[in-house]
């Protein structure tokens, strides 16, 4: 190894050390997740409709690239705008590599093209400016703190709309905070967010959270699951949960285990997956060997399309169901060949009648986007619409002005109707927003299955276990 | 008990397939090839390409993704890395950059979602009680095979000895008349052709995304050093010691603990016996 | 004017510029690009400093780092100790951590070392993980507080801390010690022949090289708000070797320079979206295509024969 110190010895002699340097150019700040816009409409589709969605990825760039130039535009001239025709600008942080990221920014610009055709809010047009968070799992949460203060150091704009993992929005809520603008978080479910909320109002009270529900009152949902579902339908003793290594995920999972055995289940297993995670064979035959008759997982950035493969191909005869993001694609069926066949996991939206504007919703977003929305689309889109109701009802963009009027949001969505508790805090329960249990079924198609108020379909069991 | 037996020697498989490309080319050409986990993610996205887009029979495709790597092995080592070859971090940075470059490529034209590659074996089968699926099975016979096949090789063609005397003393070699340049293209095409096998046999039961070579790459770095930089047979070793010991802390401790094997085994192996359990101090 | 002097006016130059930028622009944005940006020069310079002269190149220097940020995160959050105690911990921190993994690896050559570095600075990342109780996991550790709540003070404070990083490597590596660093490179068993306890500098070496990369954790943590296990992934090891190369290695300031250049151009290429990854890359691989030896220091190289 004297050839690697000697190298270097000689103070880089030209030339030769040229290529190296090449080399190491190439090497990105964060590798794994940036520029990967281009092919979004190719990736979320089957291999069929690949034509198809051709189209809408060409449109997509298109549409990217004029964004990119009104972003640039935005940056320089912002300022220098006269004050009566600024339009409102709505700044959006998200992953905009990812699925839930990208529906976000699509579900936004939807419902702000809605409003700018019907003349904008209060005679001006909203406009929207996307700050890329990069992927957390890569990236950590340092693209995130510069998104957020590019938004707001940087573009001034009126409203931050986005998140979706708990520890960027974590990260970032400091720094919303010192910028004093108003955010709505659309994806990130940790309920130690909006306890900020409550703790420090004066500091946090920017912070409202319009979409998912949060993690806490999801492992409530799950709990009914499995005590109304689980153990009052099917009438299992035993269940197994599953859980990737993420902070939300830890909140979680004590208190549903304690929670099942309170309702007098057994929980052999309650363990943890780091996200890197490739091979669940381990834990299948662990779970098989407890003798549990049910599997709850709960995972977002693991990989749960190969887990998913993994217990199909084993035939692991334990069917399984929890949170499963990654699972709540429309796509997702077809990604994995079919072997998600039976699993459940909890959704916000789906294209069935939630509210009177859910299916006409769901189909405008597909009509323009030629794919089916996630949960971040139907949040993305809502908190236009709530930020958009709070500006026209204070009659300005100030913030203060605008926060007492968000608190007193009344607004039917597609998911359900939304107001804001204590905690900036979406509700939920009947009548309001509502943690969906979706289960894929034959050829591909998801029925609500849980809770028994808006089910639209009975449950199924994994194939290698219907008995004949 | 079965199900650690069975599965430890799948994973065991797979890593050694991957380790033994790995601390091939470094014993051949002193090359720390850090794209060796980007032969594995193309051969798993080749299959997926040519049954998906081109639509051939499924182990036609798996045929043509692994000759197609193995030829991209060879362009890598000709116009990238022989040009480097005297100093050691200019060719980590320069196989650096292609495992950047080979991902990029691959979340440009397929997306950063997960694609599915269809298994060879549907069945599932009953292993000493334990359920076992056919392509796991399918993925252990055919690293025996390949390996053994390399053994072969190695052993008992003019070829293979011409391999071994090159990794033996490179300067003898030549002297004897070895053309050393064009061995070093051999084992570069050959190392990525195994890389991208494992890839092609892994990828029914693995995530097929952009950043799949990352992983692999850490494990084939972590059996190499445990089991001597430039030994294959140590490589063979290191993969069974550290496959086994993964799953044995998966099923009896925590899979959480499982991922932490790897570097532990490397900074504990550099501490007490840089060389590894078969490497040759010397060399270096 | 000697060369020396030269540098030091430039060196004067530069922080003045250094200092003068965020209060013109005014952006709090910039002023906390910045912040970040030194930071990573902190690094880089620190990093320079053991890996640059002793020709050992280390791939986990953020060991150090993350060593240092989560020891303020841990005083600030879980103690809630003054955030300026950080700044003596965090190097004492970075310092041990140097030492623990430095006597075992140090004897290791080229790839060995580098791959040993790695090695601990990942299981590092794995333990604040599967330790999550206590370092929260993948989300890290969140409310730590800042210095002042001034942005532009704290970017002041940041610069004051490595304008007296760089000086204090300058004089080192300028003085018979960084002689010493640099024979060790060359050839470390004439220096043993010579009687020097080459065990002992190169220790050394790696204890001060922590130190500055500890300190600038707590200056990252403190900015940031918040500390988590992407500090100790490698790939922050190798971005700021990649700092280091474009700034020119073995300089100490070459680094500086190229971190600062890295950072703001990362940031500079937001407009590209889903692009900026290529354009960073192409131009990256233009500079040190046509630039070899690195942009900043061999620039500065010239301008100062100009100058004379």
């Amino acid at each position: 190894m004297r050839g690697m110190g000697s190298k270097f010895d000689r103070g880089c002699r030209s030339g030769e050390l040229a290529p190296a340097c090449l080399a190491g150019a190439a090497l990105p700040p964060r590798p794994q997740t940036t520029a990967r816009m281009p092919v979004r409409g190719s990736q979320s589709c089957h291999p069929h409709q690949d034509n198809f969605k051709e189209v809408a990825m060409r449109q997509r760039i298109v549409s990217l690239l004029a964004a990119g130039a009104a972003m640039a535009l935005v940056g320089s001239w912002a300022g220098a705008a006269f004050a009566d025709e600024k339009p409102i600008l709505i700044g959006i942080t998200t992953a905009i590599q990812v699925q839930v990221g990208r529906d976000c920014v699509d579900g936004a610009k939807l419902a702000i093209d809605e409003i700018n055709a019907q003349g904008g809010v209060n005679g001006r047009k909203l406009q929207m400016v996307v700050a890329d968070e990069g992927e957390a799992a890569a990236e950590g949460p340092k693209t995130g703190i510069a998104a957020v203060n590019k938004l707001t150091g940087e573009d001034h704009v009126d409203v931050l709309i986005g998140g979706y993992d708990s520890g960027v929005t974590l990260a970032e809520l400091p720094h919303i905070s010192r910028a004093k603008t108003i955010y709505l978080g659309i994806g990130s479910a940790s309920p130690s967010i909006q306890q900020k909320v409550k703790d420090d109002y004066e500091h946090y009270k920017y912070i409202f959270r319009v979409n998912p529900i949060n993690s806490a009152k999801q492992a409530k949902g799950l709990l009914d699951y499995i005590t109304g579902m689980l153990k009052g339908q099917l009438g299992y003793k035993r269940i197994a949960i599953l859980g990737e290594n993420a902070k939300w995920v830890q909140d979680m999972v004590p208190a549903m285990k304690s929670g099942a055995e309170a309702a007098g289940l057994q929980v052999p297993i309650a363990e943890f997956f780091d996200v890197q995670t490739a091979d669940f064979s381990p834990i299948f035959a662990k779970v098989k060997e407890s003798g549990a008759q049910y599997l709850m997982i709960i995972l977002s950035h693991a990989a749960s399309d190969v887990f998913v493969k993994q217990w199909y191909d084993a035939k692991v005869p334990v069917p399984i169901g929890g949170i499963d993001v990654k699972g709540q694609d429309a796509n997702f069926f077809d990604r994995v060949g079919g072997k998600a066949i039976s699993e459940v996991s909890t959704n916000f939206v789906l294209r069935a009648p939630l509210t009177p504007k859910t299916i006409p919703w769901w189909d405008s977003f597909v009509k323009a986007y030629n794919r089916a929305p996630v949960y971040t689309a139907s949040g993305g889109y809502d908190a236009v619409y709530i930020y958009a109701g709070a500006v026209k009802r204070a009659g300005s963009t100030d913030t203060d002005a605008v926060i007492k009027e968000l608190e007193k949001t009344d607004y039917v969505s597609a998911r359900g109707r939304v107001q804001f508790d204590d905690l900036h805090e979406v509700k939920d329960g009947p009548g309001f927003v509502n943690e969906l249990f979706v289960q894929w079924q034959q050829n591909g198609e998801r029925k609500v299955i849980w809770p028994k108020e808006v089910a639209n379909g009975k449950m199924i069991m994994p194939p290698w276990l219907v008995q004949n | 008990m079965a199900e650690i037996l069975v599965y430890g020697a799948v994973i065991s498989a797979i890593y050694a397939m991957l380790a033994v490309g790995f601390t091939l080319i470094f014993g051949v050409a002193r090359i720390l090839n850090l794209a060796h986990g980007s032969f594995y993610a193309l051969g798993a996205y080749g299959v997926y390409a040519l049954t998906a887009d081109a639509h051939l029979p499924l182990f036609l495709a798996a045929a043509v993704a692994v000759l197609l790597v193995a030829l991209f092995g060879v362009a890598v080592e000709r116009v990238l890395v022989r040009p480097l070859r005297r100093s050691t971090l200019a060719v980590l940075m320069i196989t650096l950059a292609v495992a950047l470059m080979v991902e990029q490529v691959l979340l440009l034209i397929f997306g950063s979602e997960a694609r599915n590659v269809p298994s060879m074996v549907n069945a599932t089968f009953d292993v000493m009680g334990a359920d076992v699926s056919g392509q796991r099975l399918l993925a252990l016979s055919g690293a025996i095979a390949i390996l053994s096949a390399l053994w072969f090789f190695m052993q008992r063609t003019r070829l293979g000895a011409a391999i071994l005397a090159i990794s033996q003393d490179a300067e003898a070699a030549q002297y004897m008349g070895i053309p050393s340049d064009r061995i070093f293209s051999l084992v570069m095409g050959l190392s990525a052709g195994i890389a991208a096998a494992a890839g092609v046999l892994v990828a029914p039961f693995q995530t097929v995304i952009p950043g799949m070579g990352l992983l692999p790459l850490v494990k084939a770095f972590a059996i190499v050093v445990v089991g001597g930089l430039g030994s294959i047979v140590g490589s063979i070793v290191g993969a069974l010691l550290l496959g086994y010991t993964e799953t044995i802390i998966a099923f009896k401790i925590s899979i959480e603990w499982s991922q932490i094997v790897s570097v532990a085994a490397v900074l504990l192996t550099l501490i007490l016996r840089p060389a590894g359990f078969f490497g040759k101090r010397a060399a270096f | 004017m000697s060369e020396h002097r030269t540098d030091w006016l430039g060196a004067l130059v530069v922080l003045v510029a250094l200092a003068l930028v965020p209060a013109i622009l005014g952006s709090s944005y910039i002023t906390g690009i910045m912040t970040v940006a030194l930071c990573f020069a902190m690094w880089a310079a620190s990093w320079d400093f053991m890996s640059g002269l002793t020709g050992r190149e280390n791939f986990g220097h953020s060991l150090f780092i993350g060593a240092g940020a989560y020891t303020a995160g841990f005083l600030n959050v879980n103690f809630g100790a003054s955030p300026w105690w950080s700044l003596a911990a965090s190097p004492l921190v970075a310092v041990a951590f140097s030492l623990v993994i430095g006597f075992p690896t140090l004897r290791l050559r080229g790839p060995y070392f580098a791959l040993a570095m790695l090695s601990g600075a990942a299981v590092m990342q794995s333990l604040t993980i599967i330790f999550s109780e206590y370092t929260g996991g993948q989300d890290g550790l969140n409310g730590l507080f800042p210095f002042f709540d001034s942005e532009l003070t704290q970017y002041y404070l940041t610069l004051f801390f490595l304008a007296a990083t760089v000086t204090t490597l300058r004089l080192v590596a300028n003085s018979p010690w960084g002689t010493i660093l640099r024979a060790i490179r060359g050839d470390e068993a004439s220096c043993q022949a010579a009687g020097i306890n080459v065990t002992f500098y190169k220790i050394a070496s790696l204890m001060i090289s922590a130190a500055f990369a500890g300190l600038g954790g707590a200056l990252y943590a403190h900015y940031q708000l918040q500390v988590g296990p992407d500090l100790f992934a490698v790939i922050l090891s190798i971005n700021i070797i990649i700092m280091v190369y474009v700034g020119g290695m073995g300089s100490i300031y070459g680094p500086v320079g190229g971190a600062i250049l890295l950072i703001l151009l990362t940031e500079a290429l937001r407009a590209f979206s889903e692009y900026r990854l290529w354009v960073y890359t192409l131009i990256l691989m233009l500079i040190l295509f046509f630039l070899p030896q690195g942009l900043v220091a061999p620039l500065w190289r010239r301008l100062r024969t100009i100058a004379q």
